[in-house]
């Protein structure tokens, strides 16, 4: 490094020293000669104000999935009491969890819906179905409308559910869907695995 | 009216040695004066490290990664204005920037890969201060022959990747990727010699963005297979998000002030970025704690960013009084926001050593400013480079807090999607 960064900086002083009078590295530089600010403070950095607002994403209104004939609208949901998440009172509608990011914005927006009813299917029964690549789109309160691109569809047995990787912060925006998947526990009244479909901003 | 460089650095870096999220303090080399942290710099010659694992080599890569393309533009930018002196100091703070890494490659891969590595980058420093130098003489035949030996740069550099990570890095990705930040380079330097400022600020942030995340995939590339998923795991990503968004600050408060100081014609681009900056700041925040969260933070940090460029202002028309008041301000929000996030975090940020990190960032800039201003180019880049690398440890220090606190607000269990009236045709996919 030694050596070479010799030859670099004698490189440079011969370049520098070898501008033609004319180009534009001889024009007065930028910065090489301060510039006194005018009386009264008119310089741009006397009137700088740093900015006090931020484009705040929307919140989501509907979710539709063209490849699986899904679109529906969006229940805000929270934690029940125990700590666990609520799900829509309707197997026909998804949620949205409102205490964890929109989708589009930095992080982990996570959406919830049923795979099926008492007597027939909920409104993410064919979610399962969905393959690296599918589009997703999220229509927003203010009619905008975010695109997400699938790119990985799991089932894990609801005992290990990754509450980290569906939930946690990450500032990188993606959104998660989740449903039941697997054999039914009748006993439990329950399925014993959940699916997720992990998506990104296409 | 205060020297504001020569009366402070010595109290800061006693404050700094003794705030919770500021490393040790170091000596800095032929000064009396004890520096903040070096961080990621790792002077030529030392004694081959241990192996990081995978998620510190990440980090590391990240950071120095991301700091090259900001050096890298330094570099260009001086030798565009013909400031013979700022790119030699840039220079050297690539040198630095270059041997660092290339101590990291040693110290994981062994020191034949490193030697590899050096070689090719110190080629592709050189091409594109040659491009620079095409640019300042408007000589296209300069430029086109920097791009030639770029060109040969990116395809060596992409199968030395390639090599390294014994093809878990596909060749033509790799290839992508170094072609990428090249071109970044490059045009940012076109627009900044056009000046056409706004366009050179705005690829200069695509290029950190890029530059940085390549740190990433290059280390989950090189880590033997299955160590690459502790790169997954989110409160690593949450880290590595942070420190992006913290140091990109540093990087582009640095040149709005230096531009604002000398009162260049490139300050207000410089300043817009600052801003887009903010509001990426904000945005993360209000993902974390939500919208009312992010606007008090909003709201704090731009009077931070707000005393610092009148700080810069009274440098700029020699107005003591200013520079006093500035500083003043400085302290309050400093203290405001230290609290802010104490209570943001439920206290697991604690607001008396959070208040002596900020206390040392801004001081750190304000001495960056002044060492500018005098044209103490060394100063100026050692300082921002502290400055830059003191925002990781603060990053790592807000992921463990800001990950805990929503951590312990998420639902627990598995949700309950189904009642089973299709559990003949769902049990059986």
């Amino acid at each position: 490094m030694a050596v070479a960064g010799r030859v670099l900086l004698a490189t440079l002083a011969v370049l520098v020293a070898t501008i033609p009078a004319g180009s534009a590295a001889a024009r007065p530089a930028h910065r090489a000669v301060t510039v006194p600010a005018p009386p009264g403070g008119a310089a741009p950095v006397d009137g700088f104000r740093s900015v006090r607002t931020f484009d705040l994403v929307a919140e989501p209104a509907r979710l539709r999935i063209p490849a699986v004939q899904v679109d529906t609208a969006l229940q805000r949901l929270g934690r029940r009491p125990d700590g666990t998440v609520a799900v829509p009172d309707s197997p026909n509608v998804a949620g949205w969890y409102a205490q964890g990011p929109r989708p589009g914005q930095p992080g982990p927006a996570v959406l919830l819906g049923h795979v099926d009813s008492v007597r027939g299917p909920g409104v993410f029964f064919r979610v399962e179905e969905l393959s690296p690549g599918a589009v997703v789109y999220v229509d927003r309160v203010d009619g905008t409308t975010g695109s997400f691109r699938v790119v990985r569809v799991v089932k894990v047995p609801k005992t290990s559910f990754p509450t980290d990787l569906v939930y946690s912060p990450t500032l990188q925006p993606s959104l998660q869907l989740v449903t039941c998947g697997g054999t039914f526990d009748h006993r439990a009244g329950s399925y014993r695995d959940n699916v997720i479909v992990y998506a990104v901003p296409s | 009216m205060k020297t504001w460089t020569g009366l402070c650095v010595a109290g800061m870096v006693l404050l700094v040695a003794g705030s919770s999220v500021a490393a040790r303090p170091v000596q800095a080399p032929g000064s009396a004066v004890r520096l903040p942290p070096a961080g990621n710099a790792v002077a030529a010659g030392n004694a081959v490290a241990a192996p990081l694992p995978p998620p510190d080599l990440a980090l590391r890569l990240e950071s120095l990664l991301g700091e090259h393309s900001v050096l890298a533009a330094d570099l260009m930018r001086g030798r565009i204005r013909g400031e013979q002196d700022f790119a030699q100091t840039a220079n050297a703070a690539l040198g630095q920037n270059t041997d660092a890494m290339t101590d990291l490659i040693s110290s994981n891969f062994g020191p034949a890969a490193a030697d590899r590595f050096k070689s090719l980058w110190q080629l592709h420093v050189t091409a594109l201060f040659t491009y620079a130098s095409g640019l300042a003489g408007a000589d296209e035949g300069v430029r086109s022959g920097a791009r030639v030996t770029l060109v040969g740069f990116e395809r060596d550099l992409a199968g030395f990747f390639a090599d390294a990570s014994q093809g878990r890095l596909n060749r033509d990705v790799a290839q992508a990727a170094v072609l990428m930040h090249v071109n970044h380079l490059l045009q940012q330097a076109d627009a900044y010699a056009g000046h056409d400022y706004a366009t050179a600020d705005r690829i200069s942030r695509e290029g950190y963005a890029h530059t940085y995340a390549m740190g990433r995939d290059i280390a989950a590339a090189l880590v033997p297979p299955g160590q690459a998923a502790a790169l997954d795991a989110p409160v690593w990503r949450l880290h590595s998000e942070l420190g992006r968004l913290l140091a990109e600050h540093v990087v582009l408060i640095v040149d709005a002030t230096r531009a604002g100081v000398v009162n260049g014609p490139d300050f207000t681009a410089a300043a817009d970025a600052v801003n887009g900056n903010t509001r990426d700041l904000a945005g993360a925040v209000a993902s974390l704690f939500g919208p009312a969260a992010a606007a008090s933070f909003q709201s704090l940090w731009a009077d931070h960013i707000d005393q610092i460029m009148a700080y810069t202002a009274a440098v700029l028309s020699r107005n003591g009084e200013g520079r006093d008041a500035a500083v003043a301000k400085l302290g309050i929000f400093e203290n405001r926001f230290a609290t802010f996030l104490q209570t943001a975090t439920e206290r697991r940020l604690d607001a008396t050593g959070l208040a002596k990190a900020l206390l040392a960032h801004d001081q750190m800039l304000l001495h960056q400013t002044d060492a500018y201003a005098a044209k103490q180019y060394q100063q100026a880049h050692d300082m921002a480079h502290q400055t830059y690398a003191q925002m990781f440890d603060v990053a790592g220090q807000f992921a463990d807090a800001f990950g805990a606190t929503v951590a312990a607000r998420l639902p627990s269990g598995s949700p309950q999607t189904g009642l089973g009236g299709m559990a003949g045709v769902v049990g059986e996919r």
